[in-house]
C-alpha cells in the first residue's frame, strides 16, 4: 500500500519535472547528449590502443568493452534517478531547502531523490546498453532467458552499489555543508572497474572487491557472461548490494539525526 | 533582556560558526581533486602495463617512453582545459560584457593576460604530482637544461594557440547564449585530440590528421613530447615555425570574428 502511494508520487514528480525540461527543449537535448562527448572521447582511446595489441592481458578488444558497458550501464542509473545526492549540499543544505523535506508527510530521502530526475544520465545509460549489445553480438554469447535475467540482476545490483556508495557518503554534507568532494573520491574509484581487474595489482583488486566493491558492478558479471573463471565472485553482486545498501541507508539516518538547519 | 542578548549571540556564533566548515570544505575540494587526479594516474599507469605486457615496441615507443609521455600529458592536462567559453557565456549571460568593452583596455589582451596567469599557476600546482609519479610510477624528467627551455617556450606558444581558438570559439555565445553544450563539446573534443589520453603515434593516419588539423596538440602533444623525450630537442625550430603560422592565423581570424559576432550581442539587463 505505501509502496503503491510512493510510486504514484514519483510519477507525479516526474510528470512536473519533465514539464520544466520540456520547456528548455535545447537544454534538455544537450544535457542528454553531454555524456555521449566525454564517453566517446575515452572509447575511442581504448580503440585506438586496442588496435596495437592483440589483447590486454588476455582480454580481447570486445571483452573489454562489454566490462566497460556495464559499468556505464550501472552508474547511469543512479545518475537519472539519485543525482540530487551530489547536489544536496549546494542547493538544498546551505540554502536551507532542505528544511521543506523534513516537514512534509512522505520519506526526506525520497523526496530528495524524486525532486529532480538528472535527464544526463540517458545519455550514459544508452552508451552502456549499446556497447553490452553490440559487444556481446561480438564474442558470440549466446542469450538464453537465465543469462538475460542474470545480466538484469548483476545491472540492478551495480546501480544499487553505486546508489549506495553515494547515499553513504553524501551524508557528510549535513556536517560540512557539501559532500561533493567526498563523494567524487570514491565515485572516481569506478575508473579502474572499466577494465579487468586482473590487469592490476592484488592490492587494488581486492579493494575493489571487498572495500568499494565495483567489481561486482562490471568486472565479475563480465567474467560470468563471457564463462570466465571467477569463482563464486559473480554471485556475490546482490547481496553486495543489499548489505551495502543497508548499512548506507542506517548511515543516512545516522546524518539525518545531526542535521541543524543553516536557519537561512 | 538576557534571553534577547542570548539568542542575538547564537546567532553571531552560527555565522562565525560558518567559516570553519567552509574553509574545511574548500580543503577538501583541493585533496578530493589531488586524489581523484592520483587515481587516474594509477589507472593509466597499469593500463598501458597491461598493453605493452607482450613486450617490445609499440609503433616506435617504448614502454618507458609512452608512460613517460602519458603520465606527463595526464598530469599536465589542465594545460588544454578552458574558462573562457564560460566566462564569456556570464559576461553574455549577466550583462557586463558592455563594461568590459567600455575598459580602456584591449578587451583581447585583458583575457589573454588573465589566462596566462590561470596557465602559470596551473602548471606550478601540479608540482606534487610530478613528485608522485616520479617516485611510483617511474616517470622520468630530462636533466639537460636545454630540453627544459625548449619545452618552456613550447607550453608558452602552444598555450597562445589555444586562447586564440577559445576566443573565436567563446564569440559563438554572443549567437546561442547557451554555454553548457558548447563547453562539454569543446573539453571532450580537446581531451581526446590533444593527445592527453593516447600518444599521437598510436593512432590511425586519418586521427592523426585531424589531430594535426585541430589546435589542441599544439598545447599538449607538442611540448609533453618534447619534455617526454620522445621529440628531440633538434625539432624545436620548426615545432615553434608550427606554432606561430597558428599563432598569426588564429590571431587574424578571432580579431576579425570577434569584430563580426560582438555586434549580435545582446546585452541583457545590466
Amino acid at each position: 500500500m505505501r509502496i503503491l502511494r510512493y510510486c504514484r508520487l514519483y510519477r507525479e514528480f516526474l510528470l512536473q519535472r519533465f514539464k520544466i525540461l520540456m520547456e528548455y527543449r535545447i537544454n534538455f537535448l544537450i544535457g542528454a547528449a553531454s555524456t555521449l562527448v566525454l564517453q566517446a572521447a575515452s572509447l575511442l582511446t581504448v580503440w585506438v590502443v586496442m588496435r596495437q595489441v592483440p589483447n590486454l592481458k588476455g582480454w580481447t578488444f570486445d571483452e573489454i568493452l562489454l566490462i566497460y558497458g556495464l559499468v556505464t550501464l550501472a552508474r547511469s542509473i543512479p545518475h537519472m534517478f539519485a543525482d540530487n545526492l551530489w547536489t544536496m549540499g549546494g542547493q538544498y543544505i546551505r540554502t536551507g531547502g532542505f528544511d521543506r523535506f523534513l516537514v512534509r508527510p512522505i520519506n526526506p530521502l525520497f523526496h530528495l531523490l524524486a525532486d529532480r530526475f538528472c535527464h544526463d544520465g540517458l545519455g550514459n545509460f544508452l552508451v552502456g546498453a549499446v556497447l553490452v549489445a553490440k559487444s556481446s553480438a561480438a564474442v558470440g554469447i549466446h542469450w538464453t532467458p537465465f543469462l538475460a535475467v542474470y545480466l538484469i540482476a548483476a545491472v540492478i545490483s551495480g546501480a544499487a552499489i553505486f546508489f549506495a556508495l553515494q547515499l553513504m557518503t553524501s551524508v557528510s554534507a549535513f556536517w560540512i555543508m557539501e559532500s561533493v568532494p567526498v563523494t567524487q573520491m570514491v565515485f572516481n574509484l569506478h575508473e579502474f572497474a572499466r577494465y579487468p581487474l586482473t590487469i592490476y595489482p592484488k592490492v587494488v583488486s581486492t579493494l575493489l572487491t571487498w572495500v568499494i566493491p565495483f567489481g561486482f558492478a562490471s568486472f565479475y558479471p563480465a567474467c560470468f557472461l563471457l564463462g570466465r573463471p571467477a569463482g563464486i565472485l559473480p554471485w556475490l553482486g546482490p547481496i553486495t548490494a543489499a548489505i551495502l545498501l543497508a548499512v548506507s541507508y542506517r548511515v543516512w539516518l545516522f546524518g539525518l539525526r545531526h542535521y541543524a538547519s543553516t536557519g537561512s | 533582556m538576557i534571553r534577547r542578548i542570548w539568542t542575538k549571540m547564537r546567532a553571531l556564533a552560527a555565522f562565525a560558526g560558518m567559516i570553519p566548515k567552509l574553509f574545511l570544505a574548500y580543503r577538501l575540494w583541493v585533496w578530493m581533486d589531488f586524489f581523484v587526479r592520483i587515481f587516474s594516474l594509477t589507472v593509466f599507469y597499469y593500463f598501458w602495463n597491461a598493453v605493452y605486457a607482450g613486450g617490445g615496441d609499440i609503433r616506435g615507443l617504448s614502454l618507458a617512453q609512452t608512460l613517460n609521455y602519458i603520465l606527463l600529458a595526464q598530469i599536465l592536462s589542465p594545460l588544454v582545459q578552458s574558462r573562457l567559453p564560460m566566462v564569456m557565456g556570464r559576461l553574455v549571460r549577466e550583462g557586463d560584457v558592455g563594461i568590459e568593452l567600455l575598459r580602456p583596455v584591449d578587451f583581447q589582451s585583458r583575457w589573454y593576460a588573465e589566462c596566462m596567469g590561470v596557465s602559470a599557476t596551473m602548471i606550478v600546482i601540479q608540482i606534487p604530482l610530478v613528485i608522485i609519479a616520479c617516485v611510483c610510477f617511474e616517470m622520468h624528467l630530462p636533466s639537460d637544461p636545454r630540453v627544459w627551455a625548449v619545452f618552456a617556450v613550447t607550453v608558452w606558444l602552444g598555450q597562445a594557440v589555444v586562447f586564440l581558438f577559445d576566443w573565436m570559439f567563446s564569440c559563438l555565445v554572443f549567437y546561442t547564449t547557451e554555454v553548457w553544450g558548447l563547453w562539454v563539446l569543446r573539453e571532450g573534443v580537446a581531451a581526446f585530440f590533444s593527445g592527453a589520453l593516447v600518444p599521437l603515434q598510436f593512432m590511425p593516419e586519418w586521427l592523426e590528421r585531424i589531430c594535426r588539423a585541430m589546435p589542441f596538440a599544439q598545447a599538449l602533444y607538442v611540448p609533453v613530447s618534447i619534455l617526454s623525450g620522445i621529440a628531440p630537442v633538434s625539432d624545436a625550430p620548426r615545432l615553434w615555425l608550427i606554432q606561430i603560422a597558428w599563432i598569426v592565423g588564429l590571431g587574424i581570424l578571432s580579431r576579425t570574428f570577434f569584430g563580426v559576432a560582438i555586434r549580435k550581442v545582446t546585452v541583457q539587463g545590466g
